[in-house]
């Protein structure tokens, strides 16, 4: 009996800050997450984690240090094939692996990268290629595909504007130095077992001390291509093959090595940064009430329909996906639409689908102070892991409304109220699972709990459709079908 | 198991690594794993073994994003 299963990672990444924590940060059907396992495999199959230093800059790959079992380096943005270069220099022994993406090494990062395989540096470069910038939201990056929308080509890639994509292997195999230069993909099971093979060269040229590899993979970002998984790999396949076609470009592996190297030893050196996470949807969302915040002459604020006396400091709390920051926003838009003060405070991981995502929201008939809400009023969890981490912050007197599916262990402290809500299951019977954040406004209003008008509610419900607007009705109609439904079981 | 008590091929999931995505259902090649109806840790619906029909491949694995989601024991 033989079993098929990880190797050469942690067995579990308490660094990475997931109530379970043996998952990684990526969303669910990232290319980075298949690569991750097979460098890590290959690292472990050739016993060499105890002679590798990773060099990993920013970029979704950045925390590969949670899950891979060896030394790792955090490079500045762009910077790993140099830092890549000092530890390779200093550590002429060691495996030295920088991991980059395609807006790292195909931007920012190019120099850098180009001149190390120039040099003929002794590292391999794995170069994760999923045509855009991922971490950051989508943005387009030099690999983006001609007529591929991305949050900054909204309209396609247009190369006379923006140029053409960059190959980054067809550039490099007009170096004399490199050793090996390759494009393959993790796209489906022939390919991933092709980029299986080539890590594993990667790694023994770097065992052997031959000399610079650059490998190139394919991979789908769900997440940014607006996809589900199964469509991003097809994508993969279908556009990205055509403009980037996969193969060896180069393979001098049975040469002696060492010799084009520039070996100096020279100081290695790599700053550690961290990134800065951001959140394309909630650009988005703000953008969709931005219009209306700029009309300055609105009447002063307080004035008007406003009937809510005292502050009310909420959290929303759920994985992200659930539509826990739009719920948020909708509340804050409904105090906005009242000529209330309101402040939303979103907090989510460097993941955008899958992660724990909470938001804090503050109305208030006066001037807010502080943004974040440690103990809120009124709770909302749509999963387990924010019931459990919230729950017993609420203030005596509050409302903690959580989804029906989280188990509740532990009741939430004396005094306050605890609602249990069929919102994921009532989504689903209304045939839209997507609109279990709608569901849970209805609770919202049901329960009295935000001090606003119903009408506003719903019309900062609509204003969140702003940009899909054949869903206002529908979103409309299940939030009414909600209300009632939640009224009946009451009664 | 089978009647001789030896242990069929079949792989091991753990629910709460996986994300759903169902790369995996997509890839097996004998259509036998598929999303759960019952959520996870982390309110995700889960990949699950219809139960036969596994002959230990190992293409899940490799086409799982995730490292601990799921592992395969080949008879």
């Amino acid at each position: 009996m033989k079993t098929i299963e990880q190797k050469g990672m942690y067995r579990e990444f308490p660094r990475c800050g997931k109530p379970h924590a043996r998952t990684t940060h990526y969303c669910p059907g990232c290319g980075h997450g298949i690569v991750n396992k097979l460098v890590a495999e290959a690292c472990a199959e050739l016993g060499l984690q105890d002679r590798t230093i990773f060099v990993d800059p920013v970029g979704c790959g950045v925390f590969t240090y949670y899950y891979w079992d060896a030394a790792h380096i955090s490079a500045a943005h762009g910077r790993a094939s140099a830092a890549a270069t000092g530890v390779a220099r200093a550590r002429p022994g060691a495996v030295t692996i920088a991991y980059q993406g395609d807006g790292d090494l195909g931007a920012i990062g190019f120099n850098n990268a180009f001149q190390a395989a120039s040099r003929g540096e002794r590292f391999g470069c794995i170069f994760i290629n999923n045509s855009l910038y991922g971490m950051t939201g989508g943005q387009m990056a030099p690999t983006t595909l001609e007529g591929e929308t991305t949050t900054t080509t909204p309209y396609g890639r247009d190369p006379a504007l923006t140029g053409h994509p960059l190959h980054v292997c067809e550039v490099f195999n007009q170096l004399q130095a490199p050793f090996y230069i390759a494009r393959v993909s993790v796209a489906d099971t022939k390919r991933i077992m092709q980029a299986k093979a080539a890590i594993r060269k990667v790694f023994e040229l770097q065992r052997d001390g031959k000399g610079y590899a650059m490998l190139e993979i394919l991979a789908p970002c769900p997440t940014n291509f607006r996809m589900d998984a199964q469509k991003a790999a097809r994508f993969c396949i279908d556009e990205m093959e055509r403009e980037f076609p996969l193969g060896v470009f180069r393979d001098r592996s049975a040469q002696a090595g060492g010799e084009e190297s520039a070996a100096a030893p020279a100081q290695g050196s790599a700053l550690a940064v961290r990134p800065v996470p951001r959140f394309n949807s909630c650009a988005e969302l703000f953008s969709a009430s931005a219009g209306a915040q700029a009309a300055d002459g609105a009447p002063e604020r307080g004035a008007g329909m406003a009937r809510l006396s005292k502050e009310l400091r909420f959290k929303f709390a759920g994985y992200g996906g659930q539509g826990i920051l739009s719920l948020g926003l909708c509340v804050a838009e409904a105090a906005r639409l009242e000529n209330l003060h309101t402040l939303w405070f979103p907090s989510y991981g460097p993941e955008q689908r899958g992660g724990s995502a909470s938001c804090s929201v503050v109305v208030s008939p006066q001037r807010i102070g502080a943004p974040s809400v440690e103990h809120p009023d009124v709770l909302v969890c749509m999963n387990q892991p924010s019931y459990e981490r919230f729950a017993a912050d609420v203030k005596p007197g509050g409302l903690v409304i959580v989804d029906e599916t989280v188990p509740v262990a532990k009741e939430p402290p004396e005094g306050v109220r605890l609602r249990r809500v069929p919102a994921i299951a009532m989504a689903e019977e209304f045939g839209v699972p997507k609109a279990a954040n709608t569901m849970m406004l209805a609770a919202l209003k049901v329960c009295k709990a935000t001090g606003l008008a119903d009408a506003s509610l719903e019309e900062a419900l609509c204003a969140s459709f702003k940009k899909k607007p054949q869903l206002i009705e529908k979103n409309r109609e299940i939030f009414h079908r909600a209300a009632k439904a939640l009224e009946n079981r009451n009664a | 198991m089978d009647s001789e008590g030896t242990i069929a091929s079949h792989p091991e999931i753990e629910a709460d690594s996986c994300k759903g995505c169902g790369r995996c259902v997509e890839a097996c090649p004998r259509k036998c794993l598929e999303i759960s109806h019952a959520l996870n840790n982390a309110g995700i619906r889960s990949v699950a073994y219809k139960g036969e029909g596994c002959v230990g491949c190992g293409i899940c694995f490799y086409n799982c994003p995730e490292p601990y989601a799921i592992k395969v024991v080949k008879a």
